[in-house]
């Protein structure tokens, strides 16, 4: 297996991690995240104050994990207050709050140069030891974030996020905390995406605000919406199939002969279009949710 | 059971809809509220089932002050079952499972037993217990919110016009149900209801609701027989 493709398929998975805590929020429980980066970056910056500070990495994940929790919890907050569709802009809004801040304030976290030189995990093995050691870690950690969305999802806990999705008032009627519910989904699926932050800072070995910009959310939009929304396999695969189409678009640009703006330009090309293509042709993605068939 | 005393409500900053309404409903009654669009009537009852805050006065159930508890908590703890008028199925949900739905908190076995008996008391329901709720006719919609409303054991059932865009056969089973759980199960009914000659002959007694006050209060059977009544509210022929 080549290095690339080992490459490819780590960051797949983490970004596996991230489209199943984005399909938690918003495939299941209708909640309209476009702040996802934000929960990604409290794990990066987590693993980034740690190396600052001289701390082990698993203290920087707890502290990524801490500080997704609170903000987990801040969002689900916001939420209450206000109607879904602002609270989509709010959470935008503060993702890009999280990014300025770490952009401009050069006493943290280094501002717009970032934190180098994290450790990374497995460096000691020799060849491609070290990056088939990350991916297996990274493809077993997938694995169980899906096994916990899939329990979560064919609970009476998933069924009651999907009144909440569906018929809010509804399942208010019915007696149902919508508040405490949209709490524990937004923790959940925030330590999630915690977790997949902490592990890609130490993969890159970097941690940076350039990490957080929004369009790295519409890309795990982008996994979501073609993977198959509320469907915790459509996601894992959307990311994979998206990440490896990004992944390609470098030997296309080489093989037509573009200038190097062509890369990135087509990366935006792809997820842009991808999202509305699949809005458009295909909304319920390339494996639908299945409904109903729980109980008899 | 549910004693509401000078209740001034209304949505945002905008004015009273409900402008200092008293009321009450004991169990084993129903209660219906009648008048004309615009008068109150879903408001008075999103105030009582706890959407809606009062501005001014008081909603007590039981002797419990109630009127600053939201829905969910009324649902929980004070026994209380609302069936809006529309929405309310879980289309993509099957019909058992929408009845598994309004049994929150109980137990495993209880559900199953809860839901046996539901299927039972509603043969129609239990034909169809696999097909999703959004292939039912309305009335069997109907029929299955206040079933899964039945399914948490409320003492006190708030209905928002169960009539809505049904056929007259339709309505006639939905009121015959209505009148059945109250028959068997001693509840506390209140209901909002447009169709006021089909929602009194079922009820109890009713209030009639105009520009945010009650305007009239009497047993069921008064009101049906009351030529003024009729006039103003039930859409009979104008007076000469």
């Amino acid at each position: 297996m080549s290095e690339f493709l080992i490459h490819v398929a780590a960051v797949s998975c983490l970004y596996g991690i991230l489209a199943l805590a984005l399909n938690l929020q918003m495939g299941f429980s209708g909640l309209v995240n476009f702040g996802l980066i934000a929960l990604f970056g409290c794990g990066t910056y987590g693993a980034a104050f740690a190396h600052l500070w001289g701390w082990p990495p698993l203290a920087g994940l707890a502290l990524g994990l801490i500080f997704a929790a609170l903000m987990g919890l801040f969002f689900a907050r916001l939420g209450a207050r206000m109607s879904e569709d602002y609270w989509g802009i709010a959470t935008l809004s503060l993702a890009e709050i999280m990014r300025l801040v770490f952009t401009n304030e050069q006493a943290l976290a280094g501002g717009a140069q970032g934190v180098s030189g994290l450790p990374v995990s497995f460096a000691g093995l020799a060849g491609q030891g070290a990056g088939l050691s990350r991916l297996a870690l990274y493809a077993a950690l997938l694995a169980a974030a899906f096994v916990l969305c899939q329990r979560i999802t064919r609970s009476g806990f998933g069924m009651a996020l999907k009144m909440m999705r569906e018929e809010p008032q509804l399942a208010r009627a019915l007696g149902y905390d919508l508040g405490r519910m949209r709490a524990i989904v937004m923790v959940i699926s925030s330590l999630m995406a915690a977790v997949a932050g902490f592990l890609y800072a130490h993969y890159l070995s970097f941690v940076g605000p350039e990490q957080l910009m929004s369009h790295e959310t519409f890309l795990i939009w982008s996994m979501v919406i073609i993977g198959g929304i509320a469907n915790n396999w459509g996601v894992v695969a959307g990311a994979f199939l998206m990440q490896f189409a990004l992944a390609y678009v470098p030997f296309v640009k080489d093989w037509l002969d573009m200038p190097s703006d062509f890369v990135a330009a087509t990366r935006l090309v792809i997820v842009g279009g991808g999202i509305l293509a699949f809005l458009i042709w295909r909304p319920k993605g390339l494996f639908p949710e299945r409904i109903g068939g729980s109980h008899g | 059971m549910i004693e509401v005393q000078d209740i001034r409500a209304g949505y945002g900053d905008g004015p009273d809809i409900l402008g200092g309404i008293s009321m009450h409903a004991h169990a084993r009654e129903i209660v219906t509220i009648l008048g004309p669009n615009g008068c109150g009537k879903s408001t008075l009852l999103k105030t009582v089932a706890g959407f809606v805050t009062p501005r001014a006065g008081t909603v007590r159930i039981d002797g419990q002050h109630a009127e600053a508890v939201p829905i969910h908590e009324k649902v929980r703890h004070h026994g209380v079952g609302y069936v809006p008028q529309t929405d309310n199925v879980f289309r993509t949900m099957s019909v058992a499972e929408n009845l598994l739905m309004g049994a929150r908190d109980l137990d495993r076995q209880t559900r199953e037993e809860r839901l046996d008996a539901v299927m039972a008391q509603y043969p129609s329901l239990a034909n169809k217990r696999r097909r999703k709720a959004s292939a039912l006719s309305g009335g069997e919609r109907q029929i299955l919110s206040l079933a899964r409303a039945l399914m948490a054991g409320p003492r006190i059932l708030l209905l928002d016009e169960p009539s809505a865009g049904l056929s007259p056969a339709m309505m006639h089973d939905v009121f015959d149900a209505i009148a059945r759980i109250r028959d068997e199960q001693d509840m506390c009914i209140l209901m909002v209801e447009q169709n006021a000659f089909e929602g009194l002959s079922i009820s109890d007694r009713a209030y009639v609701l105009n520009l945010g006050k009650v305007a009239l209060t009497a047993q069921a059977q008064a009101l049906l027989n009351d030529p003024a009544m009729e006039r103003l509210y039930l859409g009979g022929a104008p007076a000469e």
